[in-house]
């Protein structure tokens, strides 16, 4: 079974997105700062990562950064999944290294698809 | 004094009337007492003139001269002196015949004068004094004054002599010092408007900054509560945790859509500040005119029949257009809501879309309380709201209609309107049909 790791500051938001991928059949985990994010993420390997940005202690930007730096995540699936979308936020995170960007709040399919697409 | 002495002398004054007539401007009134060529016929030479009638004349120039005019002799003591030096050095005539001229001169200057004026009876010219140098003269009561001096020699049988004419040109120092206070006063005074300037484009800077941080922030902050609103109201939709009975899916719709309608109302106010940032931008697509009408329409239905307001449409079925289907359902709702808002009870709303020459001309019409002809432009200004008209019907910022032109006018579109007080409005807007508009890159995530 395929993993995913989230991570999101808010527990409502966690849920949302670990019923929605777990119906399609997902393996997932939850973190709910940036520094857990990083354990969960050397700990488990997961084959897919949802950040958020903005986060308490670690931001998603620091996270990437770290993450990107080690070579088992040199090329994981990692998407940036942010309430941060004004102007520039896209092309912000594909710089930093994030694979993709969703903003908030998602739609279902749209998330399905991606996650799906990235996944492949 | 002998005749040959006197016309000479004549000579070099009718010399000097020339020049003192062409610097006319710095000359004072006295001027014109030296007699103009059409008043007062110039002696062609000094021989067609008897000696005593030159000798008159020659009187009258000299008093009437407007600048000081002494002769000094190799001696320098001075032999003739005019009334303009009389008030000019605040001396007689008395006390200055067959005084050493360094009774003029500033103490300061004496000893130079003396060598000065030697020099100049080696080289006799005519010529100014201190060419370059600021001159001053002294005065009886002791006081310095600027002046101009100009020199010239003359011939006598028992040697030189020369006449200084004397010009004051305190009034000139004064203008041109205050001049100079002017030029500074201005350059200060630009300066300071420079340095105002300067803050007031920080201020701005500075507003701009925060008004975008705020905007970032607000949007953020709207956002992630509506992502699990929106989120879990589609997941209770696909009813995959059991079927939902059918008022619980209407309800679950009804919070479904109100979200995503509140999610177009932050987008709404982003754009409205992107408007005034000049940065709007649209995203066309294909559809069905009516569709998207027919939608508009569902939601001022409610508000018109509240009023008992009749509201009639007519669209050609089957009109397709190529446009931003979001700001284009914005357009005819800001139109459609300002209809049901400004028309009283038991009016009527007609509503009429038809399609010519690659145009879509859609008419909002109403029996409202219309607007007059001298407010019909400034409507379409943020913020502008008609005075009379919206006594009592106070609700809106009049924002709906200044957007709503942006939005036509950067679908390529125009927007007019026809309307007499107490006539009704009938606002018309033209759209081309297929979007000619640029498209650009996403500003921001749907
Ligand atoms: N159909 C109409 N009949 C009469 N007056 C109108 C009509 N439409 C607009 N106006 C006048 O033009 C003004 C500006 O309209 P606009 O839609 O911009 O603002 P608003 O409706 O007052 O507020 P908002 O649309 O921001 O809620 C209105 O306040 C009103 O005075
Ligand atoms: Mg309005």
């Amino acid at each position: 079974m395929r993993k995913i790791l989230i991570a999101d500051d808010r527990a409502p938001s966690r849920e949302l997105i670990r019923e929605i991928l777990e119906i399609s059949g997902y393996e997932v985990v939850e973190a709910c700062d940036g520094g857990e994010a990083l354990e969960k993420a050397r700990e488990l390997t997961p084959d897919l990562i949802l950040l958020d940005i903005e986060m308490p202690t670690l931001g998603g930007f620091d996270v990437i950064r770290q993450l990107r730096t080690d070579p088992r995540f040199a090329v994981t699936p990692i998407v940036a999944l942010t309430a941060s979308a004004m102007q520039g936020d896209r092309e912000k995170a594909l710089q930093a290294g994030f694979t993709g960007y969703i903003s908030k709040p998602v739609r279902l399919a749209a998330l399905r698809a991606e996650v799906a697409r990235l996944l492949q | 004094m002998t005749y040959r002495g006197v016309s000479q002398k004549l000579t070099t004054l009718v010399d000097y009337a020339h020049m003192a007539s062409a610097e006319k401007g710095a000359a004072s009134s006295g001027t014109d007492n030296l007699g103009s060529e059409e008043t007062r016929p110039r002696p062609a030479t000094t021989s067609a003139i008897s000696p005593s009638l030159s000798e008159q004349r020659f009187e009258d120039l000299l008093e009437a001269a407007p600048d000081g005019i002494i002769e000094v002799d190799q001696d320098g003591n001075i032999q003739l002196a005019n009334a303009a030096v009389e008030r000019m050095f605040g001396y007689t005539r008395a006390e200055l015949l067959n005084r050493p001229v360094d009774l003029l001169v500033p103490q300061a200057s004496r000893g130079m004068h003396h060598t000065h004026r030697a020099a100049y009876w080696s080289h006799p010219v005519t010529r100014p004094m201190g060419s370059g140098l600021e001159l001053l003269a002294e005065r009886k009561d002791g006081k310095s004054i600027p002046v101009e001096i100009s020199l010239s020699p003359t011939h006598y049988k028992d040697g030189f002599r020369v006449t200084a004419i004397i010009r004051d040109i305190s009034a000139r120092r004064a203008a041109d010092q205050k001049l100079r206070e002017i030029q500074e006063l201005h350059t200060r005074q630009l300066a300071t408007a420079n340095e105002q300037l300067e803050a007031r484009n920080r201020e701005v800077e500075r507003a701009n900054r925060l008004k975008s941080e705020f905007l970032a922030s607000m949007s953020h902050e709207l956002r992630t509560p509506l992502h699990t609103i929106i989120g879990f109201a589609e997941l209770l939709g696909e009813q995959l945790e059991g079927p939902l009975n059918s008022k619980q899916q209407r309800f679950v719709e009804h919070i479904h859509r109100d979200s995503l309608h509140l999610l177009e109302l932050i987008n709404d106010i982003l754009d409205l500040s992107k408007i005034e940032a000049g940065h709007l931008e649209i995203h066309p697509t294909a559809f069905e005119f009516s569709m998207a009408l027919g939608e508009v329409l569902a939601t001022v239905r409610h508000p018109a029949l509240a009023k008992s307001i009749s509201l009639e449409s007519v669209c050609e079925n089957g009109l397709n257009i190529e446009a931003d289907r979001v700001r284009i359902k914005e357009v005819l709702y800001n139109l459609l809501s300002n209809a049901v808002k400004f028309t009283p009870e038991h009016g009527a709303i007609r509503v009429k879309v038809g399609a010519a020459a690659g145009h879509v001309e859609i008419s909002v019409d109403d029996s409202g309380i219309g607007i007059p002809a001298e407010e019909q432009a400034s409507i379409f200004d943020a913020f502008h709201q008609v005075g009379a008209t919206t006594r009592g019907v106070r609700e809106g910022t009049g924002l709906g209609l200044a957007i709503t032109k942006r939005l036509v006018e950067q679908h390529g579109g125009k927007i007019s309107v026809e309307s007499a007080p107490g006539r009704g409005s009938k606002f018309t807007v033209t759209l081309p049909l297929r979007n000619a508009a640029v498209k650009v890159k996403d500003f921001e995530e749907r």
